[in-house]
Formats: structure tokens, C-alpha cells, sequence
């Protein structure tokens, strides 16, 4: 049983190479065509003609590279990306960015290559299959008169029925053989190729992730120097400074209780009157720093109680999230009640649901409702907070929200 | 009455018996756990438990659950829930049990000593006391097409101070009404809403509390 599955997995894989080995095949015109546009384009490029077109040849070959790469993809089983540098600006500006690009030249490089390759590759997995049929055809080369009344096979002579019966099964199974390593290896060998040209390197990937993280780090020390500036002036000028002016009530109280207990009085009020006023203030610096009930119950506990405040009904799941870094529960925390509070205020929704869950080092947070969508970005500053706070985090952040509805917000926040 | 005081904090704890004592109460034990808590009420059984939200030894909502394995053991026991910040959720779970005798109040309100005590008193006596602030939790952010958006502003107050759990004479004296106009402000809020009219104490914060939270 497990032969015969092995033996069709062996077939299959053969069958798959073969396609991917044409696939690469019919690109080989495209390659031609592009390789020939870019080579006009580049020696005209002198003129300001060339410059102009430069830029819109590069495209062609970007997407004829990017079939290449899909062809790639395909038989590895997994994605081959590049990233390319976007286009944009005048036309000098555009004709120095595409040529500035070292993907533009590997693109070029990877299309001269497989004009050459493709064909090659293609026609040694098109020669197997070729040679599989050749074996049934045995009979006929023999029987047909030829000269010598025999077909010599490895020097072995075929030339008796006998002969033929035992050579024709031996061929095929041969060919059949040699055929289910040598059409994956091929494909592999094209793919492999491609990805070596074609995939942006990894020490360029890092590259560009370190500076992207330096910029968002850079961000989050921002943010967090202001809160931290923000927190202090609130405390200085409110709680510290109300503080103050108790303590010097109750100080003359103090020393008026005896002369003048009614004025005392008057001033002990006053002073617990301040406590209360200070005692709110705190709490409401202590529900900006990290609130309260996410100490208590965790993210999923804060989510349920943001639910239950908002004015319309909200279907809350949270999933996957044990505890995360203080910082990014905060975070979450703050992005799902801000928008649950546009959700309130702009939506004039009926419902909306809020999702939160945690794989893979990311926490995903989903918030919808069914209002009348058409939300405007730039209208007020609550999306741009909350852009803000997640890109500080090395987040992304993404609205949906067609005139119509439904509008759906997703944050995504690394939390390994 | 006996109290049995649940505070971590030592200066809190000092200075509620202090309040408690001056006021002529007996506070019959202080106890800083969750587990502290279920024995003193087993061993004391006092009129009413004085206890905090967050407990050692992860400083989270002990108080809350705490307060709810009390209620669940003895279902008729007085608690008065103080926090330094107030959520709607712990009002709602500390509801859920359904009997009287249930307080859940900032810990700012103490300063307020008769207003304090007579909550106190009223928890002890199987009534509600629910603090403003989960009540304006509740109303705020209300859609304008909400029932409670028909209320005028005076059934508004009304509304409030019925479900923080005061009677009507108590909001008649607050808002320097007479009790028949309590009276007729209670009975408009309840057509107005929708809701079944009930009687006064512990069954209307109820209905209040649920309708305001659910609808």
C-alpha cells in the first residue's frame, strides 16, 4: 500500500515539475520582449524620451519577474518577496530611483538568465517524457524496415519479439525512474535560481527592519517622554498643589480651633472638600496610566467592562490572550476603548463586536459595528491616536469603512 | 453594630475604625485577606463586613470575590465594598446574587461621614448602596433615542438617587422635595421606561440597575 501511495506521490511530484517547467517556459517570450524593451530604453535613455519610458519598462519587467517568482513560489511551497523601491517624483527623480534599485538588475539579470535556462530546462523535462514514450514505440522502429533489422538498445540488440517484450516494460520502468528524480530536481534547480536572483537577500530585509525599528523605537521614546512629561505636570499642578493648599487650611484651623471654632469649622470643610477633588483627580491620572481593572482582571476582564460601558450593545471575545507585556495590554486596552467611543459617537450603529486574540507573538485586535461606515480619518484626532500609539509599538493599524457600512478597525501589536 | 473590617492598608484600616468607633460602632475584628475574611465572618458574624477590593496577595479584585464567596455562603450578609476606583463590571457581579445588603462605594466617600454611615446603616439593614459614579457609568454615553433620554432633568436626579439605593424619603430630603412628589417622579420613571413598578428598597435598584446595564 505504501509503495503504491509513494509511487503516485513520485508520479505526481514528476507531473507538477513538468508543469512548472513549461509555466517557466511560456515566460520565456515575455523575457524576451522585456529584456529587449529594457535594453532599447536603457542605451535611449541619453534622450529625455528614454527617461520618460524607463520607468514603465522597469514595471513590465517587475511583473514578468513576478510571474517568475509565483512560478518559484509554487514549486517551493513558499513565498518569494522582494521589495522594490517605490516610484515616485518627477521624471529624473523616477529614472534615478529605478536605476538606483538593485532589484531593477536583478530583475534584468534573472530575465537574460532564464531566456537562456528556461528553454534549456524546459526542454530536458520535455525530453524524459519523451523518452517514456519512446519505450511503447519500441516495436514499431524495430518492425518498421530499417536497414539493420535491429534497434540497439545500451548496445543490447532488440531484434526478436521475445526481446522486445522484456526491453519495452525494462525501458519504461527505467525511464519512469529516472524521470520521477530528474523532473523535481529540474524544477527545483529553476526555482532555486529564481529565488537566488529574484528574492530581496536577507541582509537587505534586515537592513531595512532595523531602520524601520529604529524610527519606531525612536517614536515610542517620544511618546513616552511626553506621557511621562504629561503625568508630571498633571500631578505638580493638580494633586501636589491641592495637597498643599489642605494642609495649610487644616494648619490654620489648627490654630483657630479654640478663638474661633466656627471659621475652623468653615475651613475643615473646605478641606475635605479638596480631598474628594484631589482623590478624583488621582484616580483619573492613575485610569491614564494603566487602568485599574487591567491590574484586576487582565485584558480580557478590561475588554468585558469596556463592552458593558458602551451605549450600544457589544459582543466582546477574547481569545489566546494570557498575560502580555504591561505595556501592550495598556496599549490594546486604550485602542479598543477609543474605538468603541467613535463607534458611539459617529457609527450610529446598532451593535458592534470587538475581537481580541493572541497568536504568534501578535495581538490582534478586530473592532466593528454596523453603522453607517464613511469614516473620515482625518476628521478627528481618535484614529490618529490611535495610529499613533500602535506605531509606537511596531504595529500596524487598518480601517475598513465604505459609505455604507460596516466599518472595521484592526490593530495588530507584536507582543513576543 | 459589629463590624469586621477588611483592609490591607494599615492607615486605611486605622482610620475607618477610628470613623467606625467614633460613631459608636464596634468593630469586632481587622483582617487583611480574602481568607481573613471568610473566618472572621464565620467566627463573628457581624451586622456588616467593611471590605477593600484589592487584597495581598496579587492585589487584584480578592475584595470582589471574596465578597462574593461570603454572599454565596451566607447569603444574607451585609458587605460594603470600598475601592479606590469604582467598575460598573464588579457592581453588576456583586448584584448578581440577587439579595440586599449590598454596598460597593469609593473609598472618597468616607470623608463624607453621615452620608458614609448612613449608607452603613442602610447596607446593614438589607438596603442597597451603589456609588454615583457606577450610576453615572451607567447613564452616560446614552443614545438620543434612549427611553432614558425622555426623563426630565429633575426624574434624571430622581433616577440616580433611587439607584444608588436611597429611599424616598431620603431623596425627598436631598433634593428638598416633598415625598409625594418622590412619589409621583418614581412612578413617571418607571412608564417611562417601561419598567414593572415596584416598591421601594432593595428590588428597584435592581430593576433600575439591570434595565440601565442591559438595555
Amino acid at each position: 500500500m505504501g509503495a503504491v501511495i509513494g509511487v503516485r506521490r513520485r508520479g505526481w511530484q514528476a507531473v507538477r515539475a513538468t508543469g512548472r517547467l513549461l509555466l517557466g517556459l511560456l515566460l520565456v517570450p515575455v523575457c524576451l520582449i522585456g529584456l529587449a524593451l529594457f535594453l532599447l530604453t536603457f542605451v535611449s535613455s541619453a534622450t529625455f524620451i528614454g527617461l520618460i519610458i524607463l520607468p514603465y519598462v522597469v514595471r513590465l519587467n517587475r511583473w514578468i519577474a513576478g510571474r517568475g517568482r509565483r512560478v518559484a513560489a509554487g514549486w517551493l511551497g513558499r513565498p518569494v518577496t522582494a521589495e522594490y523601491a517605490t516610484i515616485e517624483g518627477g521624471v529624473l527623480a523616477r529614472a534615478r530611483i529605478v536605476l538606483g534599485d538593485p532589484m531593477t538588475w536583478r530583475d534584468t539579470a534573472w530575465i537574460a538568465g532564464h531566456i537562456v535556462t528556461g528553454p534549456i530546462l524546459a526542454a530536458l523535462g520535455l525530453g524524459v517524457w519523451a523518452a517514456l514514450g519512446f519505450g511503447p514505440s519500441l516495436p514499431i522502429w524495430w518492425w518498421a524496415p530499417l536497414p539493420e533489422h535491429a534497434v540497439y538498445l545500451l548496445g543490447f540488440a532488440v531484434d526478436s519479439w521475445p526481446r522486445v517484450i522484456v526491453a519495452v516494460p525494462l525501458l519504461v520502468a527505467a525511464v519512469a525512474t529516472a524521470g520521477s528524480y530528474v523532473l523535481p530536481w529540474l524544477a527545483t534547480a529553476e526555482a532555486v535560481l529564481t529565488r537566488l536572483l529574484l528574492a530581496t537577500p536577507e541582509r537587505v530585509r534586515l537592513a531595512e527592519r532595523v531602520a524601520e525599528l529604529t524610527e519606531t523605537r525612536t517614536a515610542a521614546l517620544d511618546a513616552h517622554g511626553a506621557e511621562l512629561r504629561r503625568i508630571e505636570r498633571d500631578l505638580h499642578d493638580g494633586a501636589q498643589a491641592r495637597l498643599v493648599s489642605i494642609a495649610m487650611r487644616l494648619g490654620v484651623a489648627e490654630r483657630m480651633l479654640a478663638a474661633d471654632p466656627d471659621q475652623a469649622a468653615t475651613l475643615i470643610a473646605e478641606a475635605r472638600l479638596s480631598t474628594e477633588e484631589t482623590m478624583t483627580e488621582l484616580r483619573d491620572i492613575i485610569r491614564g496610566m494603566y487602568p485599574p481593572i487591567l491590574a484586576d482582571r487582565g485584558l480580557p476582564g478590561a475588554v468585558a467592562a469596556l463592552a458593558a460601558r458602551c451605549p450600544i450593545p457589544v459582543a466582546a471575545t477574547v481569545t489566546g490572550v494570557d498575560r502580555l507585556p504591561a505595556a501592550v495590554e495598556a496599549a490594546a486596552y486604550f485602542v479598543v476603548a477609543e474605538a468603541l467611543t467613535n463607534v458611539a459617537r459617529h457609527s450610529a450603529a446598532a451593535t458592534a463586536t470587538v475581537h481580541v486574540s493572541a497568536a504568534d507573538d501578535l495581538l490582534t485586535l478586530r473592532v466593528s459595528d454596523d453603522g453607517r461606515g464613511g469614516a473620515d480619518e482625518t476628521a478627528g484626532t481618535g484614529l490618529a491616536g490611535i495610529r499613533r500609539r500602535v506605531a509606537a509599538f511596531d504595529g500596524g493599524t487598518d480601517l475598513s469603512s465604505p459609505p455604507g457600512g460596516p466599518t472595521t478597525l484592526t490593530v495588530e501589536l507584536p507582543c513576543g | 453594630m459589629r463590624v469586621v473590617i477588611v483592609e490591607d492598608n494599615v492607615l486605611l484600616a486605622e482610620g475607618l475604625a477610628l470613623l467606625l468607633r467614633t460613631e459608636g460602632h464596634l468593630v469586632a475584628a481587622t483582617v487583611d485577606t480574602a481568607d481573613g475574611f471568610l473566618a472572621a465572618v464565620e467566627k463573628h458574624r457581624p451586622d456588616i463586613a467593611v471590605v477593600d477590593v484589592r487584597l495581598p496577595p496579587t492585589f487584584r479584585d480578592e475584595g470582589v470575590r471574596a465578597a462574593i464567596e461570603v454572599r454565596r455562603r451566607h447569603p444574607r450578609q451585609p458587605i460594603l465594598v470600598l475601592s479606590q476606583y469604582v467598575e460598573q463590571t464588579y457592581a453588576t457581579e456583586l448584584l448578581a446574587g440577587g439579595g440586599g445588603g449590598i454596598g460597593y462605594l469609593l473609598k472618597d466617600r468616607v470623608s463624607r461621614i453621615s452620608e458614609f454611615v448612613d449608607a452603613l446603616a442602610r447596607v446593614a439593614a438589607g438596603g442597597t448602596a451603589m456609588d454615583p459614579e457606577v450610576i453615572s457609568q451607567l447613564l452616560t454615553r446614552r443614545r438620543a433615542d434612549h427611553p432614558v433620554e425622555s426623563l426630565s432633568p429633575r426624574e434624571n436626579e430622581v433616577l440616580g438617587l433611587m439607584a444608588e439605593g436611597r429611599s424616598n424619603g431620603d431623596i425627598a430630603a436631598l433634593l428638598t422635595i416633598t415625598e409625594r412628589a418622590v412619589h409621583k417622579h418614581v412612578g413617571n420613571i418607571f412608564m417611562k421606561l417601561g419598567l414593572p413598578p415596584s416598591d421601594s428598597g432593595h428590588r428597584r435598584v435592581l430593576a433600575v440597575l439591570s434595565y440601565l446595564s442591559t438595555v
